[in-house]
């Protein structure tokens, strides 16, 4: 370049220059983009964008939209499927860009971060009749944000404990039952531990703390909507938490970004007991070579609570055609497509209908039971807006705190000083 | 750039004289290589320099992946500079650098000076030691995870054989960078093993037999004259890891997470979870900008310094 002539340089940089002004220009631009989807009410091409895992997943979901147009033959749903990592990757900007599908999958812990770019559902609702009782009442208040409806549940669950009843039956302990106590639970895993095996495992998971933080104390993280890990009651929680590995030695140790590293440590029966969700039942029933059995969360001082989480579809503010998405996603959250779903072990259904369906396919005794008394013993785990980093900030600093690093409520202290202000 | 051509110029090209005399031809010629470099230089401005002024005007603002915009001038900056994380994060990746590049150097270069001219089956050991670079790195540290995590191979077979359990390596904040960096030797040093045992070969044979001849031991010819020959690949070597290791993202996001606490995050890691998790794209620019500063800072160090030590003309 050295023999360019200085005039040329200038209008090089020039150039380059409205071509950035230009471009943030453009990325500054509204939401006037072409959203997903055209039509009217009764007829529109629509795309539904959602995590799969894989072609066979794809074509079990895909089953799922074609409900939509097997209602409404004007109608035709698409499925757009991605992992569950890029999913979550990609969403915010495909929501900022404007043109986001019209139809997107969502969680109900994740709900607070998108809610300001989904369509609130209410009018839709009374509009076209769709029945609020008809579903599980900790997910449907778990998909709202400031008391709207942001999304339609198609699965849900309250977090339970998932046993080897082998190991319990050998180690000569009593199985649990809705109602038991801290205590029994506690005595129960320090039998179960012995020559190399661990009663029970933790993680330093969002559901998975905070669940046994209520339980134990009934702290919640968030008070008036603003994180409030440091709240003493909260602390002592999971304090008794993080003894489980510390001090009570009745839980392993726990590697750090290893998100499946419960599940892994109890289907290898390493570990008699975990806490997990019914979505996870039927794929963790087929990996387990043991009898499997679920009971409620051991119950503190109050009983037993715990937190129900869930996923549901949404429509983004940029659909041209709410009405159609909105008669689509009624379609795909209906009796058939939800019972198609739990027979095949995909979902515990958000359905109250299709229940039955998924208690026959998962051959789990006693899990209603538990599951029933599970939820009633439920609320939704309500998130706040910045929930993504606090969960990452958990799983970084729980981990210290479980394997006995830092003590656990300067763990906790951390967390709030990073994310407490953009909660 | 690096190469200092004038010093030695090949037979046939005008001498300075010539040149001053031709000028005309010349400046049609580089008409023609501009028009050559178009292509390419378009690409550049279009992919690399507009993205990386965009991300420095982005880092000025406040600026979310959805809601409202706002210019705060250099806060994302002082504010990153503040964060007792983002230092932490700083420290980590050059904890990652000073640990990792040496000893990547050490190992490639040794075992390729091993895998030398004389050993039988030198090219399969080239494929083997160069396995690790071409399989996929999830794959590959997936395989690591399960060696490393409580109950793992490592731990369980310490047990079995010793009764003694192996440090919470993915856990523990002592063991966790150690861990990362291990594993990325493993997978990254057939790179660099490839690239000495090419600049071994080149050196000649006939060199080495006269030093020997002279009376020079195996020490003294490595030292005096195949050194000296394999620099310039060397210096290529080390710029190379050292941009690459101040890049490092994927060994840590699957194998640690970055945790435990901030243990191995490292910067890429930082301006990721910023951007694409917590969508404050604003900070996430402004921490891109720092690392890019710094690689520039590491490697302008660099090529100062290679005039003192790498010998092109040998």
């Amino acid at each position: 370049m050295r023999g360019t002539p200085a005039r040329a340089r200038r209008w090089a940089t020039a150039a380059l220059s409205v071509l950035a002004l230009t471009a943030v220009a453009a990325c500054g631009g509204g939401n006037d983009g072409s959203g997903g989807g055209s039509g009217s009410a009764d007829k529109a091409d629509l795309t539904w964008s959602f995590w799969v895992a894989g072609t066979e997943d794809q074509a079990a979901w895909q089953k799922v939209a074609d409900q939509a147009h097997t209602d409404h033959p004007g109608i035709t749903v698409k499925l757009q499927g991605t992992t569950w990592d890029n999913y979550w990757a990609k969403v915010g900007t495909l929501l900022a860009s404007g043109k986001a599908p019209c139809i997107m999958g969502m969680q109900s812990l994740r709900l607070a971060s998108y809610a300001n770019a989904l369509l609130p559902l209410d009018d839709l609702m009374t509009k076209y009749g769709l029945k609020t009782e008809d579903f599980d009442k900790p997910i449907m208040d778990g998909l709202k944000a400031d008391g709207k409806q942001i999304a339609i549940p198609y699965d849900s669950g309250p977090m339970v404990i998932f046993y080897n009843r082998d190991l319990f039956k050998a180690a000569g302990v009593a199985e649990p039952k809705p109602g038991w106590t801290m205590d029994e639970f506690t005595a129960a895993a320090k039998k179960l531990t012995s020559a190399g095996k661990t009663g029970f495992v933790t993680s330093p998971g969002d559901l998975g703390v905070t669940s046994w933080v209520r339980t134990q104390t009934g702290a919640e993280p968030l008070a008036d909507g603003k994180l409030a890990l440091t709240d003493p009651k909260f602390e002592e929680g999971f304090t008794t938490y993080a003894n489980f590995v510390k001090t009570d030695k009745i839980a392993p140790q726990v590697p750090s970004g290893n998100p499946d590293f419960e599940t892994q440590q109890f289907t290898s029966g390493k570990a008699a007991m975990q806490l997990n969700g019914p979505w996870s039942l039927i794929d963790v029933k087929g990996k387990v070579k043991f009898d499997l059995g679920i009971a409620p969360i051991p119950a503190g001082p109050d009983g037993s609570k715990t937190y129900t989480a869930g996923s549901g579809f949404g429509i983004s503010r940029s659909c041209k055609t709410p009405d159609a998405a909105f008669q689509a996603i009624m379609s795909m959250t209906s009796e058939k497509p939800l019972t198609t779903l739990a027979v095949a072990g995909r979902a515990y259904p958000a359905r109250t209908v299709a229940h039955p369906a998924w208690f026959t396919a998962v051959k789990v005794e006693g899990a209603k039971e538990t599951i029933d008394y599970a939820s009633e013993n439920s609320v939704p785990l309500v998130t706040s807006k910045n929930w993504v980093q606090v969960a990452d900030l958990l799983n970084r600093f729980g981990t210290q705190a479980l394997n006995g690093e830092i003590p656990p409520d300067q763990a906790l202290k951390t967390i709030q000083d990073q994310a407490g202000a953009g909660s | 750039m690096a190469t200092d051509t004038t010093t030695v110029a090949p037979p046939g090209l005008p001498s300075k004289a010539d040149r001053v005399g031709r000028r005309p031809a010349l400046r049609r010629d580089g008409r023609f290589a501009g028009i050559f470099l178009a292509p390419s230089l378009g690409g550049l401005a279009l992919f690399t320099l507009f993205p990386t002024a965009m991300a420095l005007a982005i880092s000025l603002f406040d600026w979310p992946v959805f809601g409202e915009r706002k210019f705060l001038g250099i806060d994302n900056y002082t504010q990153l500079l503040n964060d007792p994380v983002f230092r932490r994060v700083v420290l980590n990746t050059a904890l990652f650098v000073v640990l990792y590049v040496p000893l990547n150097l050490v190992v490639s270069l040794g075992l390729a000076v091993w895998v030398g001219p004389k050993i039988k089956g030198r090219q399969a050991f080239r494929v083997l030691f160069f396995i690790p670079v071409m399989t996929p790195m999830v794959a590959n540290v997936m395989v690591w995870r399960l060696l490393f995590q409580p109950g793992g191979l490592l731990d369980s077979g310490l047990e079995s054989w010793f009764g003694i359990n192996a440090p919470n390596f993915l856990g523990s904040s002592a063991w966790a960078m150690p861990a990362v960096v291990a594993m990325s030797i493993w997978q990254g040093f057939g790179y660099n093993f490839l690239v000495f045992s090419a600049a071994l070969d080149q050196v000649p044979q006939s060199q080495l037999e006269s030093a020997q001849i002279d009376g020079a031991g195996p020490l003294q010819r490595f030292r005096y004259v195949t050194w000296p020959m394999i620099t310039p690949s060397i210096f290529f070597a080390t710029t190379m890891t050292l941009i690459t290791s101040f890049q490092v993202f994927v060994q840590p996001f699957i194998l640690t997470q970055g945790g435990p606490g901030v243990a191995t995050q490292t910067i890429v890691m930082y301006v990721y979870n910023q951007g694409w998790q917590f969508l404050t794209m604003g900070l996430a620019s402004a921490a891109g900008w720092v690392l890019f500063v710094i690689i520039m800072a590491v490697t302008a160090i660099q090529f100062v310094g290679q005039r003192k030590w790498v010998q092109y003309d040998v």
